[in-house]
């Protein structure tokens, strides 16, 4: 039986720009949200959307990825026929590569995708905050008659040139693609989510993988070779809430909209739209005799005793007597230890913050300014003091100071 | 051994002193009550069961187990779908049974059938009105060491008030053990005497094929109590011993007993007793974590996800997915899931079946001895 669509989902990125939080996990596996990881968007949207045959790409540090995906049951993704599927590079009779590109890492799956023999392949992004009934953007591309659609976002035009712009008509039909123009003659970027009539797609990705000076990406080959042919070529206005958590101030941002549901326009409350994940399964958190909590999020397991105030802490974390936790996200099982001040900053699972220590700062200046990114499993000392632009890799030891 | 799996199964009676908690079980049964924050009561014994390798158990149910079944499914939250064994439930068998089973005999021969298939050794049997954090193979270990037919477990403990009290037209059994070194040589059924007894807790291990013999013998002579009229009956005959559990227990025998339990838990170290050492599962509800906004307040209290807090709370257990409006104020209450306390209204002392409502400025108190109880979908 053939499916109508199958998503691919691009999740083999490193996220480098991440840093300290990308060392041993996937970009789509970094957490997110409270009690969330990026991926659960993608996937909570596909299974929201109806689409139940997901593949999804992978190839830097998947172990975490891979578990936490499991066979998928937490999006209700666990199928007999279709269901999530986690595809790393693999040997071939003809010899193997990893994925060299976003086309690359398609083509290398033409066979998984074949297996359900679908009229339509989404491509999605495994490293965007974004809530998106992806039914509607298939009903566009049909109603279009399109064999390539873009889903896009209106951008202000003086960031405009910062993405991969599509140039369309008045009937959304692309024209031009310009990636990253000193000139834009477009305010419409792309949000790197696509819809292809699967053998159109197939014969662009064999063409591609054909062509030794391609780069295999779909922003770079693979829609100037459809602009080139005279494909029919849509652009579909997608105007919700949409981010890319690829830096540290970003993926700070992103954790703080969660908390202002009501004018970011990030709503994870919505019973109509849920978004799905793995749960600690821990107890009900518990909050204490002389707790502070203004304005923050909490999750499952966790222990507050301190005062917590315009943060999001995951399950699990522990904010002893007379800790103060600012504008910060503190991941799941972290312990922010008596008198540490935690301000400004992301850090990550299993981190210790020893007491009195100092971790970030506010910006003085407008704007988000600096984050300090504490990485995971890291123990800062007793009084010692993180600088507001630090990125802490390793344990730093009591009263020393960095920056 | 590489483990124990193949040595015990479990049984469940769900349904055990419903009849002392009319108002919890009015839409469900002992097993199904909320507890904790984001638990029903079966979740403890069924954890503990698999955290002890026992990955084969049967829940005789009895009556309104819609909400059991709707909380268990097919037992993925514990581990529990296995191809050999896993969850069985098993509801009464209408063509068999005239009436619906009172005692544990009548319940065990709707099971006989399936018993007799198993590759278990031992049968542990339990109800569903105490939650524990237990491993299994203590017991298992003790009565397989000791040699004995059954072994009862017990608690060094006074017997409640609500056992005492039960009116005399529904009784409810109750047992407390005289114990002679580890052997049991007296059962005290229904004992009303003041200070410390050795409380049965109604777990017992008992090996299946002398299990399957007991209860044929006693099925066929009419019998329906598996300890007034099996286990007293014959306890100068049988090796009866007694397993002496020292560990923290929630009981749950009335709605006082409801509401202590959860209040006992605000205190970190009855938390940390009861959820160590190993995790606790129940049922994934895919809440979003807890929301404390516009000056709410917050003091001693347990919160699951999903809650949205405005007002104040203090000494309070919520469940997942409560709001407390603006203006609100919780002081000492347990409000079980979806309760919505709206802005400016105040409750104290009061407890919340599932989705209640207490609309805007109204006003509920009950006091330390005696809960206002509020049943499920109500609004005030």
């Amino acid at each position: 039986m053939a499916k109508e669509l199958v998503a691919m989902l691009l999740a083999g990125g490193q996220g480098s720009r991440l840093y300290a939080l990308t060392q041993k996990l996937a970009k789509p596996a970094v957490p997110f949200g409270g009690k969330y990881r990026i991926i659960d968007f993608p996937l909570s949207n596909c299974v929201n959307s109806g689409i139940d045959t997901v593949g999804i790409l992978t190839q830097y540090q998947p172990f975490v990825l891979n578990e936490y995906i499991g066979n998928g049951q937490p999006w209700d993704l666990d199928r007999l026929y279709g269901g999530v599927h986690v595809l790393p590079p693999y040997q071939k009779a003809s010899g193997s590569d990893w994925y060299k590109g976003t086309a690359n890492a398609i083509y290398q799956n033409i066979a998984f995708i074949e297996r359900y023999d679908p009229q339509y392949v989404i491509i999605l992004s495994g490293d965007q905050i974004c809530k998106q009934d992806y039914s509607d953007f298939l009903e566009f591309h049909k109603q279009k008659g399109a064999e390539f659609s873009v889903a896009v976002m209106e951008v202000p035009w003086e960031d405009a040139s910062r993405f991969g712009l599509m140039v369309a008509d008045e009937d959304d039909k692309i024209t031009e693609f310009q990636e990253k123009p000193k000139e834009p003659k477009s305010n419409l970027a792309s949000m790197g989510i696509y819809i292809f009539n699967w053998d159109i797609l197939k014969k662009y990705l064999i063409e591609d993988e054909a062509d030794p000076t391609s780069e295999n990406d779909f922003g770079n080959n693979i829609i100037p070779n459809l602009l080139r042919d005279g494909r029919k070529m849509y652009a579909y206005h997608f105007n919700g809430y949409w981010k890319d958590v690829g830096t540290i101030p970003s993926l700070w941002e992103a954790n703080m909209e969660v908390l202002d549901p009501e004018h970011s326009g990030i709503n994870l409350f919505d019973e109509n739209w849920k978004i799905y994940s793995r749960n600690s399964g821990m107890t009900g958190h518990r909050i204490g005799e002389n707790a502070v909590l203004d304005n923050c999020l909490i999750t499952d397991g966790c222990n507050i005793k301190g005062t917590v105030r315009h943060s999001i802490l995951f399950s699990g974390v522990t904010v002893e007597e007379g800790a103060i936790v600012e504008d910060a996200v503190v991941m799941g099982h972290s312990m922010i230890k008596a008198g540490a001040v935690v301000r400004h900053c992301i850090i990550a699972e299993n981190a210790t913050i020893e007491e009195d220590a100092v971790v970030g700062a506010k910006p003085k200046g407008e704007g988000i300014g600096e984050v300090a990114t504490i990485a995971a499993d890291v123990t800062i000392g007793k009084g010692a003091k993180i600088g507001p632009s630090a990125m802490i890799y390793e344990d730093v030891k009591e009263g020393e100071e960095q920056c | 051994m590489l483990n124990s799996k193949t040595e015990a199964l479990g049984i469940i009676f769900p349904n055990s002193y419903d009849a002392m908690v009319p108002d919890l079980v009015s839409e469900r049964l002992m097993a199904s009550i909320p507890f904790a924050s984001r638990y029903r009561m079966c979740d403890f014994i069924l954890s503990s069961m698999v955290h002890s390798g026992i990955d084969n158990i049967s829940i005789i149910v009895r009556k309104n187990y819609h909400s059991l079944l709707d909380h268990l499914g097919a037992g993925r939250e514990w581990d529990l779908v296995r191809k050999n064994g896993g969850l069985n439930i098993v509801p009464p068998f209408a063509q068999k049974q005239v009436k619906v089973f009172e005692g544990r005999i009548e319940a065990l021969e709707s099971l006989r059938g399936y018993l007799l298939k198993q590759p278990q050794k031992y049968v542990i049997m339990t109800d569903a009105n105490i939650a524990i954090n237990f491993d299994f193979n203590e017991l298992l270990d003790a009565h397989i060491k000791s040699g004995a037919d059954v072994t009862m477990m017990y608690r060094k403990q006074e017997i409640p008030k609500a056992f005492i009290r039960q009116s005399r037209d529904r009784m409810d059994l109750y047992y407390a053990l005289g114990m002679n070194g580890d052997r049991v040589s007296k059962i005290y059924i229904n004992p009303t005497e003041e200070g410390e007894m050795n409380f049965s807790m109604n777990i017992y291990v008992v090996e299946r094929e002398f299990l399957i013999h007991m209860i044929d013998d006693a099925y066929v002579h009419g019998h329906t109590y598996f300890v007034r009229d099996l286990l007293d009956k014959q306890i100068d005959r049988l090796d009866i011993r007694g397993f002496c559990y020292d560990g923290y227990v929630v009981n749950i025998h009335d709605t006082q007993s409801y509401f202590e339990e959860n209040m006992r838990l605000l205190q970190e170290e009855n938390l940390n007793a009861l959820f160590s050492p190993n995790q606790i599962y129940t049922k994934i509800r895919d809440d979003n974590p807890t929301r404390y906004i516009n000056g709410s307040k917050a003091k001693n209290v347990m919160v699951a996800d999903g809650c949205v807090i405005e007002g104040e709370v203090e000494n309070s257990v919520l469940f997942r997915g409560v709001h407390v409006g603006k203006g609100a104020k919780v002081k000492n209450c347990v409000l079980m899931q979806d309760t919505v306390v709206e802005d400016n209204a105040s409750v104290e002392y009061v407890i919340t079946d599932k989705n209640v409502r207490v609309t805007e400025g109204k006003s509920l108190t009950g006091n330390e001895s005696y809960q206002v109880y509020v049943s499920k979908g109500q609004v005030v």
